[in-house]
């Protein structure tokens, strides 16, 4: 189906390219075809849903005879029971993150949108929420191609703001949300109080995990020079430095440990790590490090 | 502080420059307080703390990288300090600056150091300052003696320069070079690179007074003998109070390591009337006394018989003159008290011709050497010497102002000729004029706020003027008062020359011309002849008297002849001075080649710029990474 709805946020094209995406929960590659999952209710009948339409690489099994005859085209039956995939979309929207050429949260946001848009398409369940510091924008879950004016208003109209706080931000998420699938969280992590609890609060919920760490081109590559009075956007401290050659080399050192040491992290968790600079080109990473990382198929 | 620094291998000119490293603390404050932080806000500062934090944790070098600002700025403000204080060493002459050559031309230059005189040495030096001149380099000569004369004005034209060195002549006078010093001294602070240099044996007697201050001058030393002796001093005494001989006194100088033995021989014209043997100890003086004849004119001349490295202090001249009668006349009514006193007291003087006349008979001075006015004034002020009792000279300027009752002394000036040995504090005065003087006028006896007693001279004519009448005090029954008219007679000119027997080299001799001269010659020692113009009222001065020897001057009928004599111990103490003390400094003398103060002071600025740039360089680093 065309896009019946466009988006500042994506092209279009790209909308196109998406649509022939689809997400992959990782139980799934553990062999399990789709309706032949594993359902923890025992003994009870197979309760038919919805359909969908056929896909190459779907199961055969599961077309829909009847009606291929009938309108000469392929559609699945979906099955109660079938474990459905639900999005769970993460955005830090602190106020951090409204920093960067783009804004990072721009970035996130697009991205967001594409990883939404993908699993609507697919008919799986989305579910999306902005934390800016205590305050929490929620888009409902949802579900189907129509819904992507919703999704992508959302995203549009998040403002960054407030502090970061990722844990308690997780935490409250996961409380109200404990539907199994896949999770993505978008934040550049720059959380006073570390990420660990955070990352540890996200193995509880179940969910394949991905982390999307977005970071600005100003904070891998700082141009700033002399003697400055660093003011943290969150947190209004101060920090003076003088800019010198080692202070900087310093800064560098400090950034990639910080970098490699969430990747660590996130790979002894089994959380999939994507590590991304918001003024990259944001389809090459929609398109080919999420299907690198087992994201999307 | 200054002797911590002329311990080092240089010194400094002007050490007072160093207060200002007061500034020291002025510019570390400035620094603390100048780092103003533009403020930048950022997504995050977590990772630029911690970056901080791992950097001052590495602290110290990176806490001395932080201040090697400061330090620089403290280098360049101690370096800028050093070059205020003008630091100097003393190194070799190698030409690049102006020279201000002062060359001693005195009588002790004319000693012979191997049969060469030591201006012939002093000029070959000169000679060699000028050949190591540089291409811009100036000089300027300057002579001295007695007096200074600027020989040649600074400039590069070296062959003026040598022109000029070679005419110097020797004098036969002492030495002065305060003078020459001092305006050379001045002329250093208006020419920064300009030189001083003092070509000299360093016999100068008026260093002393030049005043406690730093002197930057070289002094290039010549000579080396010390063979010499000479008359330092020679006079007659007359016989006191008519008793005994006339006496003369001669005083020889030895100025040689070992004793000297040698004859004394006092001629008067040419005819030898007294021979004595001298020995003088080293470096020592002794004294010779002579019998002389009752004579009254004539010219004395001593000569010490010993071939030494300097002639010239070794023969001296007296010129006798008699004692002529002093013409004084007395203008006042005969009856009056006053020239009661007056007429006795001129009595007293055997050199007095005294002469009375009623003020209505006077027509002018005549051939009288002094007028005397008691309560009278003419129209004109006589020529020559006079004084007024109880009168107003036409002096213009002097005027009175009312009369004073019972005026005390108060002060005196105990300096002028007709005040020696005078005390008159206990004279008693009814009353005087009171006084008021002319410009120039020197009160030398004054009660409070008026004088009694004041010269008013002017014009080359002499002219006392006493405020009070005689009768009105008891002043001519005090000491004081024929002191007073013997010191009068005695500053009268014809009379104060008599008792001239001599004048030093250099000095001007006075000459009194005869009433209708208007011209004259003098014959100088060697026989050149020189014309002067004379003026009949005021006494005419030659002061073309550098060399040693008798001077005969003829005006009109008259021939008179006048002696100049060197006759200083200074100068016939010829051994040359090591050092010489000028003001605060002493300065080594130097023999070979100029030693000039190299200042420094030009490579500490230099150091100074370099360091500011540097410590630019480290600014735009450290801001630009």
């Amino acid at each position: 189906m065309a896009a019946s709805t466009t988006s500042g946020l994506l092209e279009p094209d790209f909308l196109r390219k998406l649509e022939r995406l689809a997400l992959i929960s990782k139980r799934a590659r553990l062999g399990m075809a789709k309706g032949e999952r594993k359902s923890k209710r025992k003994g009870s009948s197979v309760e038919f849903a919805d359909y969908r339409d056929y896909v190459q690489g779907d199961d055969l099994r599961h077309v829909d005879w009847n009606i291929a005859g009938r309108l000469d085209a392929l559609y699945l039956k979906l099955f109660e029971e079938q474990e459905d995939l639900t999005l769970h979309l993460l955005i830090d929207a602190s106020a951090s993150m409204g920093f960067g050429t783009p804004p990072k949260l721009e970035f996130a946001s697009r991205m967001a949108a594409a990883l939404g848009y993908i699993a609507l398409v697919g008919y799986d369940r989305l579910s999306a929420e902005a934390f800016c510091g205590d305050r929490v924008f929620r888009l409902p879950a949802c579900r189907g191609k129509g819904n992507a004016g919703k999704l992508f208003a959302f995203l549009e109209g998040l403002d960054a703001g407030g502090p970061t706080r990722l844990e308690e931000s997780c935490r409250s998420y996961l409380v109200r949300n404990r539907a199994k699938g896949v999770a993505v969280l978008l934040s550049d992590f720059l959380d006073p109080a570390g990420f660990e609890d955070c990352l540890r609060r996200l193995c509880m919920s179940g969910s394949d995990l991905y982390v999307i760490h977005v970071l600005s081109r100003d904070e891998v590559d700082p141009q700033i020079s002399g003697d400055l009075r660093l003011v943290d956007s969150e947190t209004q401290a101060f920090t003076e430095i003088s800019m010198s050659r080692a202070l900087l080399r310093r800064y560098q050192q400090n950034l990639d440990g910080f970098r490699s040491t969430l990747r660590r992290e996130c790979l002894a968790r089994d959380i999939g790590y994507v590590p991304a600079v918001s003024d990259m080109p944001f389809e090459r990473i929609a398109l080919d490090v999420l299907r690198q990382q087992g994201m999307v198929k | 502080m200054s002797a911590l620094f002329q311990a080092a291998a240089g010194s400094f000119l002007a050490p007072a420059f160093f207060g200002f490293l007061g500034l020291i603390p002025v510019v570390i404050l400035l620094y603390l307080l100048k780092l103003r932080r533009t403020q930048v806000v950022i997504s995050s500062t977590l990772l630029w703390r911690k970056s901080l934090q791992d950097l001052t944790a590495n602290a110290p070098f990176q806490r001395l990288r932080r201040n090697l600002l400061l330090l620089l700025q403290i280098i360049v403000l101690l370096l800028v300090v050093a070059a205020l204080a003008r630091p100097f060493i003393r190194a070799d002459a190698t030409g690049g600056d102006d020279i201000c050559l002062l060359f001693d031309r005195s009588a002790s230059m004319q000693t012979l150091e191997n049969g060469r005189a030591r201006l012939d040495l002093a000029k070959g030096k000169a000679l060699e300052i000028v050949d190591d001149m540089a291409g811009s380099d100036k000089m300027m000569i300057v002579t001295f003696e007695r007096g200074s004369d600027v020989l040649c004005e600074l400039t590069d034209d070296r062959r003026r320069l040598r022109a000029a060195i070679r005419s110097i002549t020797a004098s036969d006078t002492p030495t002065r070079v305060r003078d020459s010093v001092l305006v050379a001294s001045s002329l250093q602070a208006s020419t920064p690179d300009l030189r001083i240099v003092i070509l000299s044996d360093g016999k100068i007697a008026d260093l002393e007074d030049i005043g406690a201050r730093a002197f930057d001058v070289s002094f290039l030393q010549v000579g080396a003998t010390s063979n010499n002796a000479g008359i330092v001093a020679f006079s007659v005494r007359d016989p006191l109070e008519g008793v005994g001989q006339r006496q003369c006194l001669v005083l020889v100088s030895n100025d040689r390591p070992e004793p000297l033995e040698t004859t004394l021989t006092l001629y008067l014209e040419d005819e030898t009337i007294a021979v004595e043997e001298v020995a003088v100890p080293a470096k020592d003086v002794a004294e010779v006394v002579f019998a002389l004849p009752d004579l009254d004119t004539g010219v004395l001349r001593a000569e010490l018989d010993h071939d030494d490295a300097l002639a010239v202090d070794n023969t001296a001249w007296l010129v006798l003159r008699p004692a002529s009668a002093v013409k004084v006349l007395l203008v006042a009514k005969g009856d009056s008290t006053a020239a009661y006193f007056l007429k006795r007291v001129l009595a007293l003087n055997p050199r007095v011709e005294a002469g009375v006349m009623e003020p209505e008979n006077y027509t002018g001075r005549g051939d009288y050497d002094l007028v005397i006015f008691d309560g009278f004034a003419p129209d004109t002020l006589p020529d020559g010497a006079s004084v007024f009792f109880n009168a107003l000279p036409p002096v213009e300027g002097l005027g009175e102002d009312g009369v004073i009752e019972n005026p005390p002394v108060i002060a005196t000036d105990p300096d002028h000729p007709v005040m020696r040995f005078l005390n008159p504090q206990n004279v008693d005065i009814a009353k005087a004029r009171r006084l008021v003087l002319p410009d120039g006028a020197r009160p030398l006896v004054s009660t409070q706020g008026a004088p009694l007693l004041a010269d008013v001279s002017r014009g080359g004519r002499q002219v006392l003027v006493v405020a009070f009448d005689l009768a009105d005090t008891n002043w001519p029954l005090r000491l004081s008062f024929p002191l007073f008219m013997q010191n009068l007679v005695a500053w009268v000119p014809t009379a104060s020359l008599a008792e001239q027997t001599y004048v030093a080299t250099g000095e001007p001799i006075t000459i009194v011309p005869t009433p209708d001269a208007t011209a004259g010659t003098v014959t100088l020692p060697g026989g050149a002849t020189e014309a002067i113009a004379l003026d009949p009222t005021r006494p005419t001065y030659f002061g073309n008297t550098a060399r040693a020897g008798l001077y005969t001057v003829q005006h009109g009928e008259q021939v008179e002849r006048h002696a100049a004599n060197l006759l200083d111990f200074h100068e016939s103490a010829v051994t040359p001075a090591a050092a010489l003390e000028i003001g605060r400094s002493e300065v080594a003398a130097e023999r070979d080649r100029i030693r000039q103060n190299r200042e420094l002071w030009r490579w500490l600025v230099l150091a100074a710029l370099a360091v500011l740039a540097a410590e630019w360089w480290v600014y735009s680093r450290r801001a630009w990474l």
